[in-house]
């Protein structure tokens, strides 16, 4: 086992050495959590103003990696940059960060022996960050994913949720990365903002249609605690009855909408064209396993969960990380799964056939082949469906 | 000490006019408390009590003064107490009559002066907090002369605050109040007015002897049950029990005898002595009876046993409180408690909830009615949920009750519109002076219960107070309401209200209702209905959506989470038929109720 690591252990794992190789298909996820600005909804792991750090953390970064991959011994099949701003850092940071994982790269048997250049690899963009060249050298090193942080077409929309970039910064990034040689392109959007009426959606999804993506992602705006937007939850939904029925309203017409300009409906809130699905995260959804790396990342591997420090110091000071928890891989595999529509296969429902019966039952889940999947009802009410299983 | 040397007094008074204060004056200066140990308020023990300054639970002090022995008997002053009030004066020989010197005299002054007169007390009027700016004392004379025929030079002008006057009443005390009547050498003859329990001791009885003496050691009969005991203690009450030996005739004091169940002891039964037993009893009471009733339901059904108990404890020092089981479709198992009035109902409510720690849920306030059937059967009915067919009921009576309101002139009309809003019959207007009324109404208990209290007060401006008794029933045109989830009755939530007042009430339940209920799979018609007939409508809509939008790899510990406390929530629900029904869905629609 190689372990040539030049800088002192992080001491992020008590863990037994020499474990099992893994070889079935697996993720990296490597987070990077600097922003320019906190947009006003998000309670994620990032931070504004810390860009002098940047340099410190790809370097811890790339120590992880090391140290990851060559305890684990681990081959994988997808990589994606998520944040916070992935688009902060400069071509150089990605060189750096991609050599590093390249030099440890073990390709996965089981996944057909992928070289590292034909993997899915993604990275998260905000529209006011990128321009052609930067995502040429993006796409030069190997990224072949990119996922844009549109949000909405709405300026005023834009300005509530506190994003740094504007409409037309969205045209200019799609038009960037096509340019660029991407062609496996997301865009993110939120419904059901607050004084968002089902017109202004519409505008939204088909001015999104227009730029022809290969993938869409469509939530609708959750009001977390300690974020600005907080203040505004007596707006949400569960508190306002027509807010609950535009909601759903919404929902419903985006659905409608994707699936008549060719879009697969794969997952409850993710949409792509065939062939584009987000391979990554349906390691998620299958309860597959993956290593987060940086700050705040977490990671599922060999039936166990843990996450890194959500400290930025703490984690460039490679300071301990949370302890890890034995995951409830049955419970898991069924509300995780069942979010992907084409179902999980029967066998992972033993001990709740009642439960499964009884879906059935009320239309919430329907059995296809070897499948259970949820019914357009219950996808509209997965909640009430996942509850059953924990 | 002799028995002419002996003074049993009480102080009565409206709420706030200074009574615990007076009797912290009077403490002080017979040198039965030192100053240095004085709390404000020494006789209000429990912190319910003194949260809301008012005394609950009766309690004798013994002073001594220049040779005379005067005991104090504290009364409760509310109008849900009335019978604690008469059970102490039976005790004394003369009490003090306390009246603010910058309100006047107040319902509940004119209740309990009334209380003491019938019960041929000698009364000493007090004005007390004549150190307030505002007191007029002169006019207050003017009242008592009025309203009582009480002389000019008997009013003693006091400020318990300030300790003016203290004297002065303790001077009175020994010589406008005559000493107990009794016979040392008659058969032993005692009172029994209160009792307490003590979790050492067991039940410890506060007793008058009226005539003959009491030791230890004495074996004991009680003339109404026929039981006989052993006086194990025998005491004087002093801020504490202090045992004694003896108590003579005409002293006031306590006698423990070791049982454990306080209703073993009936208040107002006359103790007496076994081997030369007195041959009748002192004249005693009418068994006090409930008024109000309401269920009480915990929140969560494991909690049952643990209001039982809780319930059982406080029965204990509370002879008037009362329940037994009842179980109600909507909410389980659950007490029918029966109470003096709306504060006794609330106090206990409070105690349960803080000093027993218990989550509950209280359904609305009701009363005893009174239903003839159509067999000319009469039965008495305190549940809603427990009437009977309308079409078997012939009619329904319910209690009415004789209110008294005293009110400055400036809110007479205001006042005599609520009267009447609630269903209140005029009956006399009287001017106790220039510029107070006295108003006296016969109106339903029911209506009274509800919210009576605290809309006299907002439309005075406070200065209202009100007094009542029961007078009776009478015949009314009241009717069930029902409500109904998804066409299946919640018992838990009738109503019997008059029929004029039946489709308003409907309505406001109803869209309560539809507020506080979460959405179902299927859409939820809420009624409000009399019988068969629906007053009142709302429907809840069917849920359309209900999903976690995100999820992703770092998500999944976050939102299992969240979805086991929505799971969770949804345990605390009660079922009616299929509709959940959360807890505070109940409290919310009851809240309106009250």
């Amino acid at each position: 086992m190689k372990n040539n690591t030049i800088s002192p252990q992080p001491t992020t794992h008590n863990q037994t050495h020499n474990p099992e190789p893994i070889t079935h298909p697996l993720s990296l996820y490597l987070h990077i959590p600097f922003c320019k600005k906190k947009c006003n909804y998000c309670d994620f792991v990032s931070f504004a103003g810390k860009e002098n750090l940047i340099d410190d953390y790809v370097n811890t970064l790339c120590d992880e990696i090391t140290f990851q991959l060559t305890t684990y011994n681990l081959p994988f099949t997808t990589v994606y940059f998520g944040g916070g701003t992935p688009t902060l850092l400069k071509p150089e940071h990605f060189k750096q960060i991609l050599s590093a994982i390249s030099s440890h790269y073990l390709p996965c048997r089981q996944a057909g022996a992928l070289p590292i250049t034909r993997l899915e690899i993604s990275i998260e963009a905000n529209p006011g960050t990128v321009n052609e060249k930067y995502l040429a050298e993006l796409r030069k090193f190997g990224i072949n994913r990119i996922s844009i942080g549109a949000q909405s077409f709405n300026n005023q929309h834009l300005k509530y949720l506190g994003r740094i970039h504007n409409e037309q910064d969205i045209f200019n990034a799609v038009k960037d990365a096509k340019a660029a040689g991407f062609k496996n392109i997301n865009l993110d959007l939120m419904f059901c903002l607050p004084n968002q009426t089902m017109e202004e959606w519409k505008d939204d999804l088909s001015k999104a249609l227009s730029l022809n993506p290969t993938h869409l992602s469509t939530y609708n705006l959750q009001f977390e605690k300690n974020t600005p937007l907080y203040k505004d939850k007596d707006k949400d939904k569960d508190k306002n009855e027509d807010r609950e029925d535009l909601d759903a309203d919404m929902f419903e017409y985006t659905i409608k909408t994707l699936k008549e300009n060719g879009f697969d409906h794969y997952e409850i809130s993710n949409f792509a064209k065939p062939g584009f699905e987000c391979q990554h995260n349906i390691i998620y959804w299958k309860n597959g396993d993956y290593l987060g790396v940086g700050c705040g990342a977490h990671s599922h591997l060999n039936g166990e969960r843990w996450e890194n420090t959500s400290s930025l110091n703490d984690y460039i000071l490679k300071k301990k990380v949370s302890s890890k928890q034995i995951a409830d891989t049955r419970k898991e595999t069924i509300f995780m799964g069942l979010r992907l529509l084409d179902g999980i296969g029967q066998n992972k429902f033993a001990g709740f056939e009642k439960e499964v019966d009884d879906l059935i039952g009320q239309g919430l889940l329907e059995k296809s082949g070897n499948n259970i999947k949820l019914t357009g009802k219950g996808l509209m009410l997965a909640n009430i469906v996942f509850e059953r299983f924990i | 000490m002799s028995l002419d040397k002996i003074r049993n007094f009480s102080i009565i008074a409206h709420i706030d006019h200074g009574k615990s204060t007076l009797a912290d004056r009077l403490l002080e200066v017979t040198g039965t408390v030192e100053k240095r140990n004085m709390r404000n308020q020494v006789l209000d023990t429990m912190d319910l009590e003194r949260e809301r300054g008012i005394t609950i639970k009766a309690q004798a002090i013994r002073m001594e003064y220049e040779g005379y022995t005067l005991n104090l008997i504290d009364t409760p002053g509310h109008v849900d107490f009335s019978y604690e009030v008469s059970r102490s004066l039976a005790a004394c020989e003369g009490t003090l009559l306390l009246v603010d010197a910058s309100q006047g005299i107040e319902a509940q002054t004119l209740a309990n002066a009334y209380l003491a007169i019938q019960n041929n007390l000698v009364i000493i009027p007090v004005v007390n907090k004549i150190d307030l700016p505002n007191s007029d004392p002169e006019k207050i004379i003017e009242e008592l002369k009025n309203v009582f025929g009480i002389k000019r030079e008997e009013v003693i002008l006091a400020s318990a605050k300030e300790g003016t006057g203290a004297k002065e009443i303790l001077d009175a005390i020994i010589n406008r109040i005559p000493p107990p009547q009794g016979r040392e050498d008659a058969p032993l003859q005692a009172l029994i007015f209160d009792s307490q329990y003590d979790s050492y001791r067991g039940v410890v009885a506060f007793l008058k002897v009226v005539n003959g003496q009491i030791k230890t050691g004495t074996k004991i009969k009680m003339l109404g049950t026929d039981n006989e005991y052993d006086a194990l203690e025998i005491g004087t009450l002093k801020l504490g029990l202090n045992p004694r030996g003896i108590l003579n005739t005409g002293e006031v004091g306590y006698l423990v005898t070791g049982i454990k169940n306080v209703r073993e002891f009936h208040v107002g039964d006359t103790v007496t002595n076994v081997l030369n037993p007195a041959k009748e009893a002192l004249p005693g009471y009418n068994p006090i009876k409930p008024m109000v009733f309401c269920g009480f339901y915990p929140t969560n059904a494991g909690d049952f046993p643990h209001l039982k108990d809780a319930l059982e404890k406080l029965q204990l020092n509370d002879a008037a409180l009362t329940f037994e089981t009842e179980s109600s479709a909507a909410l389980g198992f659950g007490f029918r408690c029966g109470f003096l009035g709306l504060l006794h109902l609330e106090i206990i409510q409070e105690r349960l909830e803080r000093e027993y720690n218990l989550e509950l849920v209280a359904t609305a306030p009701s009363v005893i009615y009174k239903i003839i059937k159509t067999n000319h059967e009469e039965i008495l009915v305190d549940n809603p949920a427990s009437f009977p067919e309308a079409q078997t009921i012939e009619h329904i009576e319910e209690p009415y009750l004789k209110l008294t309101v005293l009110t400055p002139s400036e809110y007479v009309g205001k006042v005599m519109e609520l009267a009447n809003d609630k269903r209140g019959i005029f009956i006399s207007l009287e001017y106790l002076d220039v510029t107070r009324v006295m108003l006296t109404y016969e109106i339903p208990l029911s209506e009274v219960i509800a919210e009576f209290h605290d809309l006299l007060k907002s439309v005075s401006r406070g200065y209202a107070s009100m007094d009542y008794e029961l007078i009776g029933y009478k015949e009314s045109d009241l009717v069930k309401l029902d409500i109904l989830l998804n066409q299946e009755p919640v018992d838990a939530l009738s109503v019997i209200i008059h029929r004029e007042k039946a489709h308003y009430k409907g309505k406001l339940l109803a869209e309560k209702l539809k507020e506080v209920l979460p959405r179902h799979q299927f859409e939820v018609p809420i009624q409000a209905a009399i019988g068969s007939k629906v007053v009142a409508r709302e429907t809840k809509p069917a849920i359309r959506k209900d999903v976690l939008q995100k999820c992703y790899g770092g998500d999944i510990t976050r939102k299992k989470k969240l979805l086991e406390k929505q799971k969770a929530g949804k345990k605390r629900m009660k079922m009616i038929g299929n509709v959940e029904v959360p807890q505070d869905a109940f409290m919310a629609v009851l809240r309106l109720g009250k």
